[in-house]
């Protein structure tokens, strides 16, 4: 796992989940567990960061 | 002109980024090292290279930023006597600084490029898109690269920075000088040296007629640990400003309007919808990443086989990685909506491209604004169309038809 630097791949996959911080790095946008409807989104957010700085557990 | 370069023995050992039919089209021979049993080369030429071609490689050197350092990132090294001079130490921080300075130099313009940031630059740029669009629409015909890419980044840039907008064919002849005509020493000396003395003079004309929303202004107010960053670093970000902010961006626009004028079936989806507009985007970038940066080895390392010595270069071929079977399922072929897309157009690890939210943007309203005035339109002949490359791949002259 690597760590966030800041693509933003997350927040164009998944807008409702991740966002950006003021560095533009991003932020979790959401407390708790991923809703079901945003679920598939999640997902893609972690198979589009280019630093593997995302993992979603079950 | 004749071409006098001595012909390409074998691209594993002896490959030439400046050759014009790889200035042209890069892909297959980055497909045939990436295959081969070889798939990191070498070269002899402008002083020695590696090239890794797989995504895996690339992104390996890109994490390991001790071993593989950004004291040089050019393809190819400096004219001799660059960093002698009064202002002979201004690079291009974040790109050219490694930590422990990399960390501040990077924090102070991050914020600047956020996506909440640059998001105020959308409607000028779309305004600036029209503009253009306006000079040529009643003509019929249009040079996509050079009568509209080549004029969008260096506006926003300027407009950014806070210098005038006359300066445009200035700072492009500038920004060439120094990374397309890169085995003219001079030209890329005098290019580099011009840009910090207009800077300077925007700096010490601030100095007398201080001003307020400029970028210039800004960096010239910003204080670390106390004190007020150094001039060096002011200058330097505005070269970076420059260099890594027009070049690249107009590169990418132009290879996007040459791919839609050949794929009325894309224009077409992306004009039905809007949805699809993200990942097409994140796709095009993929496709045409225009940017080729470089590492130079700190010590001696063995890397994948390569006996790699301090003071080589990499080439990082993030065109090449973007394009790896291993990594992307028909790696050359563009899929809008492509679902996994850990493209590194901009890089990876620490040194991501600070501007990839400004470049998006730029990106996506030049389409965007492209496609609602000349929904059709074709090239007007495949064969003159013509390209730089070598550090930044992208058309120069695209001649359309509507």
């Amino acid at each position: 796992m690597g760590s966030c630097h800041g693509h933003q791949m997350c927040a164009i996959a998944a807008p409702e989940v991740f966002g950006s911080d003021e560095l533009g790095n991003a932020k979790v946008l959401i407390t708790g567990d991923i809703p079901a409807e945003l679920e598939g989104k999640a997902r893609r957010a972690e198979a589009n960061c280019p630093e593997r700085a995302i993992i979603i557990s079950e | 002109m004749t071409d006098t370069r001595k012909p390409v023995e074998s691209l594993l050992t002896d490959y030439d980024i400046f050759d014009p039919s790889f200035v042209a089209n890069p892909y297959p021979g980055y497909s045939e090292i990436r295959e081969s049993e070889c798939p990191i080369a070498h070269t002899e030429r402008y002083e020695g290279s590696w090239l890794p071609t797989r995504y895996e490689d690339v992104v390996a050197l890109a994490q390991e930023y001790e071993v593989f350092t950004s004291r040089g990132i050019l393809v190819m090294p400096p004219p001799p006597g660059q960093a002698e001079g009064a202002y002979g130490g201004v690079a291009a921080p974040p790109i050219t600084s490694d930590p422990p300075d990399h960390h501040w130099h990077r924090r102070l313009i991050l914020p600047v490029f956020a996506p909440q940031a640059v998001a105020k630059y959308e409607q000028s740029t779309r305004d600036l898109c029209n503009a253009l669009i306006d000079e040529f629409i009643d003509k019929g015909t249009a040079d996509a690269a050079a009568d509209y890419a080549q004029h969008i980044p260096v506006r926003v840039i300027s407009n950014m920075l806070g210098v005038p907008l006359d300066m445009e064919e200035t700072f492009t002849g500038w920004v060439r000088g120094v990374l397309e005509n890169m085995t003219d020493i001079e030209l890329r000396k005098r290019s580099r040296l011009a840009i910090i003395e207009y800077f300077l003079a925007q700096v010490e004309d601030r100095k007398k007629n201080p001003r307020e929303n400029d970028l210039i202004s800004e960096l010239m107010n910003t204080e670390v640990e106390g004190k007020k960053v150094p001039i060096e670093y002011v200058l330097g970000v505005c070269n970076l400003m420059l260099v890594a902010g027009i070049d690249t961006t107009w590169s990418a626009i132009g290879s996007v309007m040459w791919h839609m004028a050949q794929h009325p079936e894309h224009r077409k989806q992306l004009r039905e919808n809007d949805a699809l507009w993200p990942t097409a985007i994140e796709e095009l970038l993929r496709v045409y990443a225009p940017v080729t940066m470089a590492r130079i080895v700190d010590r001696d390392i063995e890397f994948q086989g390569c006996p790699m010595k301090a003071g080589d270069r990499v080439l990082m071929a993030f065109p090449a990685a973007n394009r790896d079977p291993r990594q992307f399922e028909n790696p050359d072929e563009v899929i809008l909506d492509r679902e996994h897309n850990r493209h590194v157009a901009f890089g990876s690890g620490i040194h991501r491209c600070a501007g990839s939210n400004l470049a998006r943007l730029e990106v996506r309203i030049a389409l965007q604004t492209w496609l609602k005035r000349i929904p059709e339109f074709e090239l007007v002949d495949p064969a003159t169309v013509t390209w730089a490359g070598g550090q930044v791949h992208g058309p120069r002259s695209c001649m359309v038809k509507f």
